[in-house]
């Protein structure tokens, strides 16, 4: 679906389809702002742009849960979410932001119900509840029942149900659309603004100046940074480097959370509900190790500490080599599934079970299967506020808050950092941040639209029209003379072989004529692996460095298609997301480079203990001026460091 | 190391493919003055729009590749590989890899199913000269298992032992394709939006046992529950609608696919508008169009009986 033409003026244009960027259309929508735009005649012009049919974004893939407090099948209290969510974050969360996550995850429950998620039930009727790792009574006590759940498919109910929702609202989407570039314009010191987009629709090939007084960024996570990953082919983190590339900082993003229970080599994930359900690691001699690394909380501590319990084992030599490849590393642990019962299994985890079945040829009521940690969330992003506003950070001085929003920009979900999440995410969260926030984005974005409509026949465009058009347009131009030259770039000597290129496999000899993105992301994630993966060290992150400014990003430059026809060439689209994901890499890099401490999701085995006299506070990454970039290193990026906001809790200890 | 070489076995992934005519030349016709009247508004209706969308013109063609393969591996796993390493302008949707996200419907060996959940080893057919295309494109058929001249024609060079054989793909059935195994699945999602696929509850909040208002979720319990729930697990791949010989070829029958949802919320407790909904499909070219083939059930990726749940809602509709 694309619009039947593009509005000279959008109020607001959202970049993404999934929980957050349908959450945030749909609160735009219903809000009393619009509502009352609405009533005066003036329809609010909104563009919902995404690279995927909006069905098949990998909200759909979530299994597990969506936790609130709504304690339907135990005594629970949102303050004890709260503390769940900020001692699950190492302390690296923004205590103002987890406290709405929590007192407000009853809410956007209940609404998501009412609009249609096929929720599980208890006996009585209402929503299901189960235990998830790190949620807690009583501030760190016992596990709670707190993740709702539709089976395992919790959220491709989300995802169909909101859409559904956006139907019902005639949300007006461009499908198979991808934004090349964000365009600010204003200085960047303050008073910066959003100009609009340019975006490639991949039907027709053609480049579009989209113009828009607000945009919001919903576009995921940038799992495909790494070899091994739970998460789709798509997500390769484009909401976060179109930031960057626009001059913002990037927050936190040297934190990625690892799930522990990827399916061996395939990374394919198996819900967290597996061992909810009854599941337990073993070690090759078939101990349940987790007993010694967490007592209490055993295969249900947070996901970070059993990543790094299963990779302990690993390097202690009781690994299990993945049976589909016996002769190779023994990098995996078992997970025994054996002690549910097979009638409640196939109830409960039928995505489990099946994807066992289907990736592994394994029947779990019998067999143990074999598991690997897998990269699964980025908790870093754009820098956001409660209210989903994009800012930028100089320096808090005498008490004054050094964020600075950028007017018009918002960003949602995985690619934004409100720091729910802090240092490690706890299970079920992820889609509460991207509902709950989605939601209030789009709520603050509608009193901005209501101010001054772009369909409104009194508003005098004029004035900006003059300004803004320039630096917009200039970008589509330059994207529309690189997409010619990587098109021009594929046209081969004889113009009858143009398709059917056969040659191609025959002199594919891996040299950089024959280099493809496909082909380069691969090269990335395995750079990206042994650099970062669930442990690093300034050793490992000055030799991926290296390989990526010597080798990947050369390469990355060199790229062009071998096939000159513009409509649905995937490559170019693939060229544009490898750009991406290598500029985010590097920047990955240099955040990691810079926290010297070992904290939730980050385990840096050259300082394993955590900081908080020096950082107990948030990276904030930048592409460093020209003139101020470090001459005496290969440093490409600027970091600064933003206090957490304490509100409740002060640090402890992090223990499970 | 031996062992894994064991393991290891040969395909022919042979793809269907389409390139449609590149945007420059159609812009040169665009320079014609007959094409820009055309353009603007065909005598043989109004669509003209989406008949052009509907009928890219441009180049079909078949093409092998060659891959070492695990029998174990999925089809994707093969276009993947093919795409890193022999031919990066092959063109086919793929998303999540493991049969959530409803991408990769295509065709395989003219079966319609998705990429991502199709085995090597249950779908690579030995080699047969007659299901190759001689040199006009026609292909012979006929039953690969009896025919003697087949298997008289193996190859009897070195790698045949391990040679699994040949994979067919095409774009998924019933649909425009746009390029290679890329098909233009709108018209599906139309016909699903047509149907108004959302909850239409009452909207009454709970009161609490005081009488206060609450905001509470409808309550619905598990056999409620049960009724729809294996229908909300569509992922509106479009392989039952590839399947069906009824919405092969045009768009008058609303199709599998736009039933299923709107059979969603007809068994949804919660909803409340269940005679506009059966008033909607109660048409000739709705559930009348369908005739029973069943065929729509064979490769639900996530095991919905579509031809039986076609048959309850014919009965639901037939019962008012």
């Amino acid at each position: 679906m694309s619009p039947k033409q593009l509005e000279d003026m959008y109020d607001a244009v959202i970049v993404g389809a999934g929980a957050a960027g349908l959450s945030a259309a749909l609160g735009a929508l219903r809000s009393p702002a619009i509502e009352e735009m609405r009533a005066s005649g003036i329809e609010p012009r909104i563009l919902v742009i995404s690279k995927l049919q909006p069905l098949r974004s990998h909200t759909g893939s979530a299994e597990g849960g969506i936790a609130a407090s709504l304690g339907n099948v135990e005594h629970d209290d949102w303050h004890w979410h709260y503390f769940d969510t900020v001692k699950g974050g190492d302390w690296l969360v923004d205590q103002d932001a987890a406290k709405l996550l929590a007192e407000y995850a009853p809410q956007t429950v209940i609404n998501l119900e009412r609009q249609g998620v096929a929720f599980s039930r208890t006996a009585d009727g209402h929503i299901a509840q189960r235990r998830f790792g790190g949620h807690t009574a009583d501030f760190g006590g016992q596990p709670v029942r707190r993740a709702a759940y539709a089976a395992d498919r919790i959220g491709h109910q989300i995802l169909h149900t909101l859409w559904q929702q956006c139907v019902a609202a005639g949300v007006t989407f461009a499908e198979e659309w991808y934004v090349t570039d964000l365009v600010l314009d204003g200085s960047d010191d303050g008073g910066a603004h959003v100009a609009g987009v340019v975006a490639y629709d991949t039907h027709s090939g053609e480049v579009h100046a989209v113009h828009a007084r607000n945009v919001l960024l919903a576009t995921g996570g940038a799992g495909r940074l790494f070899h091994t990953t739970s998460n789709s082919w798509d997500l390769t983190g484009d909401g976060m480097a179109l930031a960057l590339a626009a001059g913002m900082q990037l927050e936190d993003i040297e934190f990625v959370q690892f799930h522990p229970t990827g399916l061996a080599h395939t990374g394919i994930l198996l819900s967290e509900a597996a061992r909810a359900e009854g599941g337990v690691l073993r070690n090759a001699s078939g101990e349940a190790f987790m007993e010694r690394y967490a007592p209490e909380h055993r295969d249900l501590a947070a996901r970070d500490v059993v990543s790094r319990s299963i990779m302990a084992e690993i390097d202690a030599g009781r690994g299990v080599a993945d049976p589909k490849d016996p002769q190779g590393p023994k990098d995996c642990v078992w997970l025994d599934l054996t002690g549910i019962d097979r009638d409640h299994m196939e109830a409960v985890l039928p995505q489990v079970v099946e994807t066992i079945r289907e990736y592994a040829g394994i029947d779990p009521a019998t067999d143990w299967v074999p598991v690997k940690p897998t990269a699964h969330y980025t908790m870093g992003g754009i820098p956001i506020d409660t209210d989903g506003e994009a800012y930028r950070w100089t320096a808090d001085v005498d008490g004054v808050d050094g964020r600075t929003i950028v007017d018009g920009l918002f960003a949602a979900g995985e690619c934004s950092c409100v720091s729910v999440h802090g240092a490690n995410r706890l299970g079920g969260n992820s889609l509460l941040d991207a509902c709950l926030f989605g939601t209030r984005a789009g709520t603050r974005m509608a009193e901005r639209i209501a101010e001054a409509p772009a369909a409104d026949p009194t508003n005098d465009d004029v004035a900006d029209a003059a300004t803004e058009v320039d630096s917009l347009d200039t970008a589509s131009t330059l994207r529309k003379r690189e997409l010619n030259e990587l098109l021009t770039a594929a046209k081969p000597a004889d113009d009858d072989s143009a398709a059917e290129n056969d040659a191609y496999g025959a002199t594919a000899d891996g040299s950089a004529a024959d280099d493809n993105p496909y082909r380069l992301l691969a090269d990335l994630g395995r750079v990206m692996e042994q650099a970062l993966a669930v442990r690093c060290s300034a050793q490992t992150i000055e030799a991926a460095r290296r390989t990526l400014h010597d080798d990947l990003m050369p390469r990355a430059v060199a790229l062009h298609a071998h096939s000159d026809v513009a409509a649905f060439n995937q490559e170019v689209t693939a060229i544009w997301e490898a750009r991406h994901l290598v500029m985010l890499a590097d920047a990955m890099l240099d955040a990691t480079d810079a926290r010297h401490e070992s904290r939730g999701s980050l385990m840096r085995l050259d300082y394993p203990a955590r900081d908080d006299r020096r950082f107990l506070a948030h990276s904030m990454t930048a592409l460093a001026s020209p003139a101020a970039q470090h001459t005496d290193d290969e440093r490409l990026h600027d970091v600064r460091w933003q206090p957490v906001h304490i509100v409740d809790f002060p640090p402890k200890d992090r223990e499970y | 190391m031996t062992g894994m070489d064991n393991a290891l076995a040969t395909v022919t992934v042979r793809v269907n493919r389409f390139t449609p005519r590149p945007e420059r030349e159609r812009a040169a016709r665009g320079g014609s003055p007959f094409a820009k009247a055309r353009r603007g508004g065909s005598p043989f209706g109004g669509g003209s729009a989406s008949s052009r969308n509907r009928r890219p013109r441009g180049k079909h063609w078949t093409q092998d590749y060659t891959l070492t393969v695990r029998p174990e591996d999925t089809v994707l796993d093969c276009l993947l590989t093919i795409k890193r390493t022999l031919d990066p302008t092959l063109a086919f949707r793929y998303s999540c890899g493991h049969g959530m996200c409803g991408s990769d419907a295509v065709a395989i060996n003219g079966t319609p199913t998705l990429l991502c959940t199709a085995g090597v080893k249950d779908w690579a057919k030995r080699p047969n000269q007659f299901a190759q295309t001689d040199a006009e494109g026609f292909r012979h058929t006929g039953d690969d298992a009896t025919d003697e001249a087949a298997s008289g024609e193996t190859p009897a060079d070195g790698g045949a032992a391990n040679d699994l054989g040949v994979i067919e793909l095409s774009p998924l059935p019933g649909f425009p394709v746009q390029r290679d195994l890329i098909a233009d699945i709108d018209p599906m999602l139309d016909q699903i939006r047509k149907l108004k696929p959302y909850l239409q509850a009452d909207g009454v909040l709970a009161t609490t046992a005081e009488g206060k208002v609450d905001v509470f979720e409808y309550l619905q319990n598990p056999e409620q529950l049960t009724k729809y729930e294996m229908l909300s697990n569509c992922i509106a791949c479009g392989v039952c609608e590839g399947s069906c010989p009824v919405f092969a070829g045009g768009d008058a029958f609303i199709g599998p696919a736009a039933l299923i949802a709107a059979s969603r919320f007809v068994n949804d407790s919660r909803d409340t508008a269940l005679d506009t909904r059966l008033d909607a499909i109660d048409t000739a070219d709705g559930v009348a169009a369908c005739q029973s083939v069943r065929a729509c059930s064979r490769h639900c990726p996530r095991g919905i009986d579509v031809g039986e749940e076609m048959w309850q809602i014919v009965a639901k509709v037939r019962e008012r």
